[in-house]
């Protein structure tokens, strides 16, 4: 398949469409999220020290960073 | 002295509402490279508050500072003299104040968040807003979000005629005078970040999240303090004005239940119009000790090309009207290995930690290691390629 062919918005919204159908299949009831809801199963609950890793290493990696949009502080040499 | 009773009198404001849960976080950052000539250590203070009313509206606000000292190459690859660049490295400290406020509200399936940040220091100034919203569909497995921000960033340069010849433009030698002087300019740099993320349960022990980003850089990127050795002479090193960033990144979380911990795999791609294009990969586990005490060790490793108009020796191997003096746009990896330690106290039978609704602790360690295979100043190797990264916070509810 050429990937152009994913440059249609009909095949796209298609795509997309059959792509939630198939995820709302799939379904973890309530009482079976135990494990889910623990932190070290959730994304982003390193905080404010995960924060300050990426700045550091944004101003030290050519492509790291950038879902920081404030610049500046760039520590760099 | 304002700030600490600005952020005071939201604690009381909102501690006084109804219904009203107020919680609050202080960490400190710090970070050291050593080595030669070029050792550089920055403390990141940041103070955070947030209060939730009647579970429906957050209001947060927030101040951060980076304090940085250091020594930097004014000229990048100049030929050699009796002593070395490195050597001869000049120093600097800088100062950086942040400031963040966001508002966000929720329903039962879905938030909106609105967050402005305003940053401030001798050579940079900035003001960012970022609009996010995110619902949670079939119930509850799926998490969509999307996010848009825009930065407007201001950067302090040397004022030179604007039809000077690249090759001619002389660094700036300090941020003395910067906004203010006549022979200082002020140069603009838009940024345009859209997101969108996936989080998915796929079982009761493995769920998965697929970010994508996209970001959008218009106006000046270099270092303005930086030169870079062109054969004759030395010129301020001249970014290209325009650059956009994709990356695409996937996490995934294993409980393992015997052992009551859970495996955590990160993958990212990335690549920009500058030809970087770099793979992060990061493995963590993270176990539960105890009740309220949780511990984490991790690996991550980092690759990237270097930028198409990078080039080591400019004398020699000049890559069109684009030079750089910059590490970070050279061919370049890292290592990182480092443990975090989280401690949530536990409360009492009054369901309170003494007169806290709740009280936490973190301590957190990494040893990176950086490898510039394509870059040196000189004949000199970069001498502070390895860095260590200490964080400690407390959170507190109330």
């Amino acid at each position: 398949m050429e990937f152009r062919s994913f440059s249609n918005p009909l095949r796209l919204m298609l795509l997309t469409g059959a792509l939630l159908s198939m995820v709302g299949c799939v379904t973890v009831r309530p009482e079976d999220k135990e494990f889910l809801a623990n932190p070290a199963m959730t994304f982003g609950s390193s905080g404010e020290s995960g924060a300050q890793e990426e700045h550091v290493l944004g101003n030290r990696e050519g492509s790291s960073g950038g879902s920081s949009i404030s610049g500046g502080g760039c520590g760099c040499n | 002295m304002q700030l600490r009773v600005a952020i005071a009198a939201l604690v009381t404001a909102l501690s006084s509402a109804a219904s009203a849960q107020v919680t609050a976080t202080a960490t400190t950052t710090y970070y050291r490279e050593s080595g030669g000539g070029l050792d550089q250590q920055t403390i990141n203070p940041a103070v955070r508050v947030q209060g939730d009313i009647r579970d429906r509206v957050s209001i947060r606000a927030g101040w951060e500072a980076d304090v940085v000292s250091g020594a930097s190459v004014a000229v990048v690859d100049a030929p050699g003299s009796e002593v070395d660049a490195v050597s001869s490295a000049t120093q600097w400290d800088d100062f950086r104040n942040v400031v963040t406020g966001g508002l966000g509200v929720r329903s039962d399936y879905a938030r909106l968040d609105f967050d402005y940040t305003w940053g401030n220091e001798s050579d940079y100034r900035s003001h960012s807003f970022t609009l996010r919203a995110s619902a949670e569909l079939f119930e509850r497995n799926t998490t969509l979000s999307v996010s848009y921000g825009r930065g407007f960033d201001q950067v302090c340069n040397l004022a030179q005629p604007r039809a000077q010849e690249a090759v001619d433009r002389q660094r700036l030698p300090s941020s003395d005078g910067c906004f203010n002087a006549d022979d200082r300019e002020s140069l603009d740099l838009d940024i345009q970040t859209f997101a969108g993320g996936w989080t998915q349960a796929w079982a009761p022990v493995f769920v998965t999240q697929l970010t994508l980003q996209a970001q959008v850089l218009d106006g000046y990127q270099g270092n303005p303090y930086r030169a870079v050795w062109l054969g004759r002479t030395a010129a301020q090193e001249n970014h290209p004005e325009r650059r956009a960033r994709y990356s695409a990144a996937l996490g995934m979380r294993f409980w393992l239940p015997p052992l009551r911990g859970a495996l955590q795999l990160e993958a990212r791609l990335y690549r920009d119009t500058w030809d970087v294009s770099s793979i992060t990969a990061e493995a963590a586990y993270e176990q539960n000790v105890t009740s309220g005490l949780r511990v984490r060790g991790r690996a991550r490793y980092y690759n990237q090309t270097g930028a198409a108009f990078y080039s080591n020796d400019y004398a020699l191997a000049p890559r069109g009207q684009f030079f750089t003096g910059d590490r970070e746009l050279s061919p370049m990896s890292s290592w990182l290995v480092g443990g975090r330690l989280y401690y949530d106290f536990p409360p009492g039978d009054d369901g309170r930690v003494g007169f806290l609704g709740r009280f936490a602790i973190v301590a957190k360690f990494d040893w990176i290691r950086f490898n510039f295979r394509d870059f040196d100043y000189g004949r000199v190797a970069v001498p502070n390629d390895q860095g260590i990264l200490g964080t400690l916070g407390i959170e507190a509810g109330f």
